[in-house]
């Protein structure tokens, strides 16, 4: 199985850590794991603001680079999404014609149901607070959605468990938005900002140290709010405590 | 070409793909094993209704009285039913709308949300939205589980809307949350509902 | 960068306890809703079911309307077909001026509001008086409904309280009738003697009108019913007491049969209000012994919607509100941020599909983030429709120039690796910059967040330097 490692765009700006811990969790599990250097972005900021036409471009080098390996997995449920529920319509093409969007997949969801790790070194010894991101719940189906009559599950929670002395909550409206959307932090700031507040809150409200999710866009966001009005509480990815004890 | 015309030949220009109308045999909706019990719970705890069991040798008129003392003009057209005004009869509407008490029949009875069909079966249908306090007699036998079987009996019975062209499902009394969600009875038709059940 | 919609939500934000009120009040709705969703094990069956009989309607509308329409006629109704608007309200002032009819009752109805019928009544001196409560709050308060079933739960009772006071002509009469009645006192800041004081005046309208006037929940072609649904019963009051009846139906309000009706009776009011049922389910066959009914069937631009490949699954929508109860956005902005007059998922595609140019300031008010795809009972795509809506602002001129500036650097810097690298490399410069610089207007990110710290090296350096 080869792994062709894809490392979103501002998690490589600014959250380089998370890539680390990406490449390091899945050496550890004996993965052979390559990084094409020449891949930027998926698209989705630009697609979400209203000109997925320049995401064109975007798709098809993505589909070029990643299409020798069998997955492609990035630590970011947003951006995986973007690729696989977006691309197939970007490069007119259907998704099992495309040569990586169907095979991108997210860390977590890489690890729960392809890789199926039973145990990890692993060691958090700490509470954390899932923050459950929409596109994880609602486009990748890391989690069963609130607002639906389907049974329980919850893929993160699932491989919170293999890290010792963790302890593992979820806030109240487990799956509310915390506001992010991209473009949307910033065109509708006021809202966005009070998504996020209440987001944040909320968290904290769980007794937690840590918010832990699968996508650094939505932590990026309530990190900046919460430190703007100096809340208590850390923010840190999911592949992170995963790859604690490595 | 007429609007209809007009209308009519742009919904079938536009219309692309279509698609069938789906298989509802395996719905699998809720039921009940007892309907009754169902129903008595619901009505008198969601719809928030009074319910009252009739025994053998009950009097209505007796048991009306009783739940509602106070009461000065009932209406009804109800065989058997003491009434001061007949909606078969009644001069002009607006009287029924000084009934303290209105007294009608309702032919089924949906056990998952206290749901009572009424048919229409008197001139004047305001008796049943017009009374301050409504009274609905009602048939253990005629109780079901939920509305898929309440629309397939309205569905296949001919006897409804053959004389009048109206009916209603009517569950407990009138209300609204409208002002800051506070829920109050009464809103516009009847305060209060008391069923009969025989 | 802004839109119409963000400046009046910035606004909005300002009274931090009216939106968390608003918030609380309509998640409160939603979980209601999950409540009866749960209780269901046949839920998402009833919603599929839901999807697929809307579409299958939707898409042999022609014969179903011509079915409906011929058993209504049938049943000694009269049938009109209003095209547009403009023609809805001339059809409606014709039947109640032929009519003599000087004062209408009318319960809730969005498509009379779509018309804007009470304005035009009123302009050719026809006394409208709306009969649902929160309605009848909001027409003498001179405000716009903020949501479209529960349409005054932003209205506070002591202002409730006053405009009753200063308007209801017998307001003291009905005062002293109300203390009479029970043992309470009539507090002017208590919604049932509020709600006592309206029903008592609206019983003088139901008394003084001359016509009534519904909208319909559902029209069913098998039998020609058309079926309103409420919880006060003013629908049933307002046709009960004055003789002439007038129906105001979109034409996709249709549905073939009674089996159908039994899946959207059991999904309206639980997704609408968190209820098993509304109070009254009335199905109007045809007119009341010496009355008139008729019904207006009503295109005004739906027959277009169908042919739009990637929005006619808007047509499924049942008006219950329940996208808008769960949408994040709406909860903190409330109806009156929107510029169309159905706010929230739904109302963001209506108001671009009414007219694109004139309601895009509302297609920002979306962070897409799915949910209500996820309650919508007729699995309308909800969220991807705001996304395909996107798509086209800029060919409509109305893309944020900021937006459309960020993206295209973006582009560029993600369509050309080595200089993106550079970017990266230079990055970590963000950090020197003085906190006042950062925090002007011209970083909007710095708005509500502390700015991050760029990291010495990007994950591609990293790669570089130590992984390999």
């Amino acid at each position: 199985m080869k792994i062709g490692l894809f490392i979103p765009c501002y998690v490589d700006a600014l959250y380089p850590e998370v890539g680390v811990s990406t490449y390091k969790l899945l050496k550890s599990l004996g993965l052979d794991v390559e990084y094409p250097e020449r891949q930027t972005c998926c698209g989705q900021p630009m697609g979400n603001a209203g000109f997925e036409r320049m995401s064109v471009p975007l798709a098809k080098k993505f589909d070029e680079l990643f299409a020798p390996y069998d997955y492609v997995v990035a630590p970011s449920a947003s951006c995986a999404a973007y690729v696989r529920c977006f691309h197939p319509n970007l490069l007119g093409k259907k998704p099992e014609d495309c040569e990586a969007a169907g095979k991108t997949v997210d860390i977590v969801e890489f690890l729960h149901d392809v890789i199926q790790v039973k145990s990890l070194p692993a060691k958090f010894p700490h509470k954390v607070s899932v923050h459950n991101s929409c596109h994880g719940v609602r486009e990748l189906g890391l989690s069963s959605p609130s607002e639906r009559n389907v049974p329980k599950f919850n893929k993160i929670i699932d491989l919170l468990q293999l890290v010792e002395g963790i302890e593992v909550v979820e806030p109240e409206r487990p799956d509310e938005c915390c506001g992010f959307g991209g473009m949307f932090a910033v065109e509708e700031q006021a809202v966005s900002r009070k998504m996020g507040l209440d987001k944040v809150n909320r968290h904290i409200a769980t007794g937690a140290e840590y918010v832990t999710g699968p996508d650094s866009s939505c932590l990026m966001h309530m990190q900046g709010v919460a430190e703007k009005e100096q809340l208590p509480i850390q923010f840190i990815h999911v592949v992170q405590i995963l790859a604690s004890g490595l | 070409m007429s609007s209809r015309e007009e209308i009519l030949g742009r919904l079938r220009e536009n219309t692309r793909e279509t698609y069938n109308f789906p298989d509802l045999s395996g719905m699998n909706p809720i039921t009940f094993s007892d309907p009754v019990a169902e129903f008595i719970k619901k009505t008198t705890t969601t719809a928030g209704a009074q319910l009252i069991e009739m025994q053998e040798g009950d009097d209505l008129n007796e048991l009306i009285r009783r739940a509602y003392p106070d009461a000065k003009l009932l209406a009804s057209n109800l065989p058997g039913i003491t009434a001061d005004l007949n909606p078969d009869t009644v001069e002009h509407v607006e009287e029924l709308m000084k009934v303290d008490v209105g007294i009608i029949e309702g032919r089924i009875g949906v056990a998952e949300n206290a749901c009572i069909w009424i048919p229409q079966q008197m001139k004047e249908k305001a008796v049943c939205f017009a009374s301050e306090y409504l009274v609905i007699v009602l048939k253990r036998e005629d109780v079901v589980s939920n509305m898929h079987e309440a629309y397939a009996r309205l569905a296949s019975s001919a006897e409804y809307f053959q004389q009048y062209k109206f009916g209603t499902f009517i569950s407990g009394p009138s209300k609204t949350a409208d002002i800051e969600s506070a829920l109050v009875y009464g809103a516009q038709a009847a305060r209060g509902v008391t069923v009969l059940l025989q | 960068m802004s839109t119409q919609h963000s400046k009046a939500a910035e606004v909005y934000q300002q009274h931090t306890e009216v939106v968390q009120r608003h918030d609380q009040t309509f998640f409160g709705v939603r979980q209601k809703r999950d409540r009866m969703a749960q209780a269901l094990p046949e839920w998402e069956r009833l919603r599929e079911a839901a999807s697929q009989i809307k579409k299958h309607t939707i898409t042999h509308l022609a014969d179903y309307l011509e079915t409906f329409e011929a058993n209504a006629v049938r049943n000694g109704v009269h049938v009109h077909w209003a095209a547009d608007a403009d023609e809805y309200n001339r059809i409606v002032y014709d039947i109640l001026s032929q009519h003599q009819v000087k004062k209408v009752v009318k319960s809730k109805s969005m498509l009379t509001e779509e018309c804007h019928l009470n304005e035009n009544l009123e302009k050719r001196g026809i006394d409208v008086v709306e009969t649902d409560l929160g309605e009848r709050i909001l027409q003498l308060m001179k405000l716009a409904p903020s949501h479209i079933v529960m349409p005054a739960l932003h209205v506070h009772r002591e202002d409730i309280g006053n405009t009753f006071r200063k308007l209801i002509p017998n307001f003291d009469e009905i005062a002293q009738s109300y203390a009479a009645v029970g043992s309470m006192p009539a507090d002017e800041n208590d919604p049932t003697f509020l709600t006592f004081v309206a029903r008592m005046h609206l019983r003088q309208q139901f008394a003084e009108a001359e016509a009534g006037m519904t909208g319909a929940n559902f029209g069913i072609a098998e039998t020609g019913d058309v079926v309103v649904c409420t919880n006060e019963g003013n629908a049933d009051m307002s046709t009960s007491i004055p003789k002439l009846h007038i129906v105001s139906m979109g034409i996709e309000k249709l549905i073939p049969n009674y089996e159908a009706m039994g899946v959207f009776q059991r999904l309206l009011a639980r997704n609408g209000t968190g209820q098993e049922t509304t109070v009254y389910t009335s199905h109007f066959r045809g007119p009341r012994p010496g009355g008139e009914m008729h019904i207006i069937l009503v295109d005004n631009g739906r027959s277009s919607i169908l042919g739009n490949e990637e929005h006619w699954q808007t047509l499924k929508c049942m008006r219950c509100g329940a996208c808008m109860n769960t949408c994040p956005v709406y909860r903190r902005s409330a109806g009156y941020s929107y510029t169309y007059f159905i706010p929230g998922p739904i109302g963001i595609n209506l108001g671009m599909l009414r007219d694109p140019r004139q309601y895009s300031d509302n297609v920002s008010a979306c962070s897409l983030c799915c949910s209500c795809d996820n309650v919508c009972p007729a699995k309308v795509d909800l969220s991807t429709q705001v996304y395909r809506w996107r798509q086209q602002l800029d060919s409509l001129g109305k893309a944020d120039p900021m937006k459309k500036m960020m993206s295209q650097g973006m582009s560029f810097l993600f369509n050309h690796p080595s200089v993106y690298k550079t970017a990266l490399k230079c990055s970590p410069m963000v950090n020197w910059v003085p906190a006042p610089l950062m925090n002007l207007k011209l970083n909007p990110w710095a708005y509500g967040h502390q700015m991050m710290k760029f990291p010495k090296k990007s994950f591609h350096e990293l790669w570089k330097e130590v992984i390999i």
